[in-house]
Formats: C-alpha cells, structure tokens, sequence
C-alpha cells in the first residue's frame, strides 16, 4: 500500500489558487524530490501537507497510511508520523530544546498509548541523535533556534526529525542558506534516517542538495501543477536546463 | 497646587487614627495625614495618575476593621509558608501580627513596628514617613493616619548574606468587608546581601482592601532582592505604595508578581539617590475573569553612573485589564544614565485590555533611556511549529505562556525563590488555561 496518496489536490492562500491538481504518489522507502522555480508552489505543497491553517484546501484528497490526512490537525498529523523539516525553523525563547523535545515526544507516544518516557531513557536517546548531527553538548539547555546561525537551525530539524522518528518526512528547502559543510552534515543525518519502512519528500530549487541525498524521483512543479517526473537524472538535466522548457510546457 | 474647598465625599473609608503609643511625634504625624486626607480623599479618575484605575467603587464599600475571622487552616498555611527555605518569617493576620505562626528568629533581627518604636525609636522616627509621605496619594494618607502594625528590620553595616527573610499578610474569612493597612520599615545597612519576600494572600469571600505601604532605604553598596506575591482572593482591593531609596554603589533588583485581587495598584518608587547605585524593576501579572491590575513605576535617577531595568510582563485572559505606566526621571545631574523599559503582554482572549505607557522626563544631556512596549496574541507561527511536532494545541499555548512568564522568573538570584515561583507560576497558569477553556 502506498505511504502517501496526493489526487488532485487543490489548495489557495486568500483566495488566490497555487496548487492546481497535484497527482503524487510515494511508497514507504521512497526517497522523491519536488523542484521547480520560485512560485511554483513547492513550499505550499509542504505547508498543506502538515496543515498549516493559512492555506485553503480547495480540491482533491490525501490519504496517509490509509486515512484522511487533510481532516486531521497538525498535531494527528505529526502524532501519526507526518514531519516537516521547516523552510524557516521558529525561534521560542524561554523554551529549552531538551523541553520541547520531550513534549513532543511524549505527545507521540501518548497519541499510541504509551507511557511517557523516563528522564535517563529520554536522555540517552536524545544523545545518539545528536552525535548523528554533530551537535554541541550545550544544545539540549538552549531555546529552541534562539540565536541559532542559519546551519544550525537547520541541523536542528534534522535532529528533530531523527528524534521524532516519522513515517514520512518533508524537508523543505532544507538547503536553502546552508554552506556546503553544514549541508553535508544535514545530508549525511538525513541519509543515515533511510530506511525501507520511511518515505522522504525532499522539496528543493536547486539540484545541489540532491547531489548528497540520491532521489528515486525527481518531480517537476511548475505553476501548482507537476509537469514532469523521472529518475533522479531529471535533476541533472534541469541543473543543465534551468526551469523555463518546462515552464513553457505548462503555459 | 490649588486648595480645594469642597470635601471629597469617599473619606467615610477612614473613621479613625491607628494607635499612637503615646508617641507625640506618630500622633501628629498620624493627625496631619488623617487632615490631608480628608483633604484629597481617594484619587478621582480625573487625576492623571489614577486615569485608568477606578478607586469610586472602594469608596462605595462599608469597610471595617477586621474582628477575628474564621481560622486558617493548616493547609491555607502551608502553601504560603517559605520555612522550607530556611526563611526567617513573620506572619500578620487581617493586619495583626501573629507570633504563634511566625518564626522570626535567624541571623536577621526582625521586629513589628511597634517593638521597633521601642527599641529603635529614633530610627522609626527618622524613617517613617520619608520615603512614601502620606502627601503621595489619599492611600499613603490613609496608612500613615490609620496602620496599626507591620515589620520593622534594621540590618546593621557589614553583616554580610544574611538570607531569607519573608514577611507574609492573611486576610482570613470574613462575613463583612474588611480593611487592613499594613505598613513596613526596612532598612538596610551597608554591604548587607538579603533577599525579602513579601506576600499577600486572603481568603475572604467579602471584598477586602489591604492598603500597604513599604518604605525601604538601602546602604551603600549593599545588595537586596525584593519580592512581592500577590495572591489575594478575588474579591480583594490591593493598594500598595512602596518607596526604596537607595544609595551609592548598592543594587536592587525587584519583582513584583500579581496573580490575585480585583482590583489591584502597585505603585513602586526606587529613588536612585547616589551614583552608581542601580536598580532592576521586574514584574509577572497573570489575570483572568474581571481582574484589573495595575502597575506604576517610577525610577528617579538623582545622580550620574545609575544604571535601571524594567521589565514587565503580562498575561491576560477573560476581560481582564492591566496598565503598566513606567515613570523615568532623569534629572539634571543624572549624567550617564543607563535606563531601559521594556513592557510585554499576551492577550489570550478578545475581551482582555492592556494599557502601556512609558513616560520618559529627562532633564540631563548625556543619558540612554530607551523604552519598548509589544502587547498582542500567542504567536501563530510559534503555536504551529509546536503543533507540527505533535504537541496539542492547548498544549502548545500552555508551553508558550508558561516560557513568557518563565523568562522573568529566570532572573532572580535566590535560587529556592526561583524555583517555588516557576512551580507557583506554573500552576497558576493551568488555572488561566482552564478558565479560558472554560469561557
């Protein structure tokens, strides 16, 4: 069965329509990535997936893992094993990183009706995952992305995500302000997070990012629509190309 | 200023003098104040500094003094005892002290006013009166004419960290509405570390006005914490003036934190006398149904090099309204000051009110004052990033009041205050979720 079942989704953001009938389909195991110009949509995809309320779903369906993920709050949505790895990552001063960990954590396991994890299991956990992101002892004691540079708040996600341990992870423009040594850090932790059970959507507008995490397919969003998939040559062929033959094609 | 003719008609609230222990001096002081309110009476709307705070409906109460009310429990007690920090304690109930529950004894020599009008009676009637003159406002009147007891502390110079000292005011149950003044002396010599806490609480189901005065002088370079908890029931009227002079090279840091009262004024004088003295005002209101809390600082910088904070933050629920009004004053040899203020406020429902305003009077030219005010709801993308990751909604509100309210309580330097406050805190703020669940 598929992990995740988009048809013809339709979505707006006061009243003006960006996704105009997206068609995806990804199996657990999957790795696909969404590329395609600045408005095309790719962020809105993402946001819609995990619920964020300024977007209006205006058409078509998502299931995931056979239920109806589009009727589900963010909070099901995450709960059942949905995670985005954000574009801009919230800063929340006053809130420990280890803190809103443990939340989360426990609002997962609770929503499967386990028992809230221990101080020392917790802890020892949260260790593993942090020397897979190379992350700094005194992390855990920060605010969440307070002062964090732009790598940081970004290996945070990823941490997160490794955390959380999701059935499907989104990361959007996970690249997007890193240098090439955090996004090797950021690449290395999410290739480490493959696995045949989870699928990950790796929504990007440049190829570079799909140099260090391999797709199996590559979609192209132009104008709310995909106009074209393949195999993860498709993203070579667009680093040569740019965007503007297929734009064309849409128009 | 003008004199006028007619009467205020609210000064029935004070029908009689305090004690005088046969003190010429405290009679005349007393008498003087009891003229000058039946001058001024309680503030009017009219008056600037009362424009957002309506006293006319304390006015309308039939207020006596209390008899004996019903007596506190165990439990009541516990919860506002701080003997498990190792405080030195000392306990008035509906205005009396109360030395079966107190234990004032410690490295710190604590007194009621009236064992100190024995035993320091120069230095009470050098200091009583001086820092919060009844000629402030009808209230500071109305204490100076009408208090019966309170705590007098004098720390001699050199003592060092002398700890915890907690002065703690019941108003218990009562079947009629009730008046307290209470008043306190407290002055520190030089070079004396101390935290003092004071609290506030009542249990009455009638309305009850506790109108306090705190009159505190600091000694050059010392260094003091106060805390002030204010957890009255929700019928009560709390008033409270409170001046600290301070002198050079001495830092006081203050927080004041509301979560009780229906109607609720702080009034907080720091005079930063002598240089680099330096003061940092905080405070934490949580406010709820039809609470109005109101907080006014006044920061007067005399001479140069004083440095001062301000922050003041606000959680609001139901139709709750607070006001913060911060007074800066710099005066012409206040060169090189340092001052900044910074009020901050959620709005966790439509209906609640917050009024900020920051009032800068300088009158010096080499000065840095700034001043910041944000009032607005929870925020949405902070509530979504939380929510993305699994954690409820009302959850996630919760985490994110309680991570504001946490931000002051971070700042204090007495490690046990600090931890029974974020415990305190905490609570209350489930409490305000719940009635904002609830309404």
């Amino acid at each position: 069965m598929a992990l995740v079942e988009i048809k013809n989704l339709e979505a707006a953001v006061g009243g003006k329509p960006i996704l105009k009938g997206i068609d995806l389909t990804i199996n657990p195991g999957e790795v696909h990535a969404i590329m395609g110009p600045n408005g095309s949509g790719k962020s809105t995809l993402s946001s819609v997936l995990a619920g964020r309320e300024t977007y209006t779903v205006t058409g078509g369906s998502v299931l995931f893992d056979g239920k109806d993920l589009l009727d589900l709050s963010p909070e099901e949505r995450a709960c059942e094993g949905l995670f985005m790895a954000f574009q801009y990552p919230v800063e929340i001063p006053g809130v420990t990183t280890s803190y809103f960990l443990k939340a989360a954590v426990n609002a997962i396991r609770k929503h499967h009706g386990q028992d809230e994890l221990d101080a020392m299991d917790f802890l020892k956990m949260v260790k593993e995952k942090m020397a897979l992101l190379e992350m700094d002892k005194t992390f855990l004691n920060r605010s969440v992305n307070e002062g964090f540079s732009g790598g940081e708040k970004k290996r945070n996600e990823i941490f997160q995500m490794a955390v959380l341990n999701p059935k499907f992870a989104i990361l959007d423009e996970t690249d997007s302000g890193l240098d090439i040594d955090a996004l090797k850090i950021v690449a290395n932790g999410v290739n480490a997070l493959r696995s045949p059970e989870r699928a990950i959507l790796v929504v990007t507008h440049y190829q570079r990012l799909l140099d260090y995490i391999v797709p199996d397919f590559v979609h192209v969003l132009c104008d709310g629509r995909i106009v074209k998939s393949g195999g993860k040559e498709l993203a070579l062929e667009l680093e040569k190309r740019g965007y503007a033959w297929l734009e064309t094609a849409a128009a | 200023m003008t004199a006028t003719t007619i009467s205020p008609d609210n000064t029935a609230i004070l029908s009689a003098l305090g004690p005088t222990y046969g003190l010429p001096w405290l009679q005349q002081r007393r008498s003087d104040a009891m003229e000058l309110f039946e001058r001024i009476g309680l503030p009017p709307v009219t008056h600037e500094d009362w424009r957002l705070t309506n006293t006319a409906q304390i006015a309308k109460i039939n207020f006596s003094v209390p008899g004996s009310g019903t007596p506190l429990t165990p439990e009541q007690l516990a919860g506002l005892c701080l003997k498990k920090l190792g405080a030195q304690q000392m306990v008035f109930v509906d205005g009396k002290f109360s030395p079966e529950l107190s234990s004032p004894g410690g490295k710190v020599e604590i007194l009621t006013l009236r064992q100190g009008m024995e035993k320091h009676g120069d230095r009470v009637q050098r200091f009583l009166g001086r820092e919060m003159p009844g000629q402030s406002n009808g209230f500071s009147a109305m204490n100076l004419a009408a208090f019966e007891d309170g705590a007098f502390i004098y720390l001699p110079p050199d003592q060092g960290d002398m700890g915890l000292v907690h002065l703690l005011w019941i108003n218990a149950s009562h079947d009629q509405p009730v008046v307290v003044h209470p008043r306190n002396l407290v002055i520190i010599g030089s070079n004396n570390q101390i935290t003092l806490v004071q609290t506030y609480a009542g249990f009455s189901s009638q309305p009850t006005l506790c109108n306090a005065v705190t009159e505190m002088v600091v000694g050059k370079g010392a260094k003091v914490e106060l805390i002030k908890l204010q957890r009255e029931s929700d019928t009560a009227f709390h008033i409270a003036n409170e001046a600290i002079h301070v002198h050079e090279h001495a830092d006081v840091q203050s927080l004041c934190v509301n979560t009780g009262g229906h109607l609720v004024r702080n009034n907080m004088t720091v005079h930063l006398a002598e240089p680099f003295a330096q003061a940092t005002l905080n405070g934490l209101t949580l406010a709820a149904g039809d609470q109005h809390i109101d907080n006014h600082t006044m920061l007067d910088h005399a001479r140069e090099n004083c440095p001062s904070h301000e922050l003041y933050k606000h959680l609001l629920g139901g139709r709750a309204s607070a006001v913060f009004r911060g007074t800066i004053l710099v005066r012409p040899d206040a060169q090189k000051t340092d001052s900044k203020q910074t009020s901050k406020t959620i709005l966790l429902s439509d209906a609640a009110v917050m009024n900020s305003q920051p009032q800068l009077e300088i009158y010096a030219d080499d000065v840095k004052c700034t001043h910041g005010s944000t009032t607005g709801p929870l925020d949405d993308e902070q509530l979504f990033y939380l929510r993305s990751r699994g954690v409820a909604a009302a959850d996630a509100g919760a985490l994110l009041t309680y991570a504001f309210a946490r931000d002051v309580l971070l700042r204090i330097w007495h490690t046990g205050m600090r931890e029974y406050l974020e415990e305190f805190v905490a609570a209350e703020l489930h409490r305000l979720h719940l009635d904002q669940a609830e309404s």
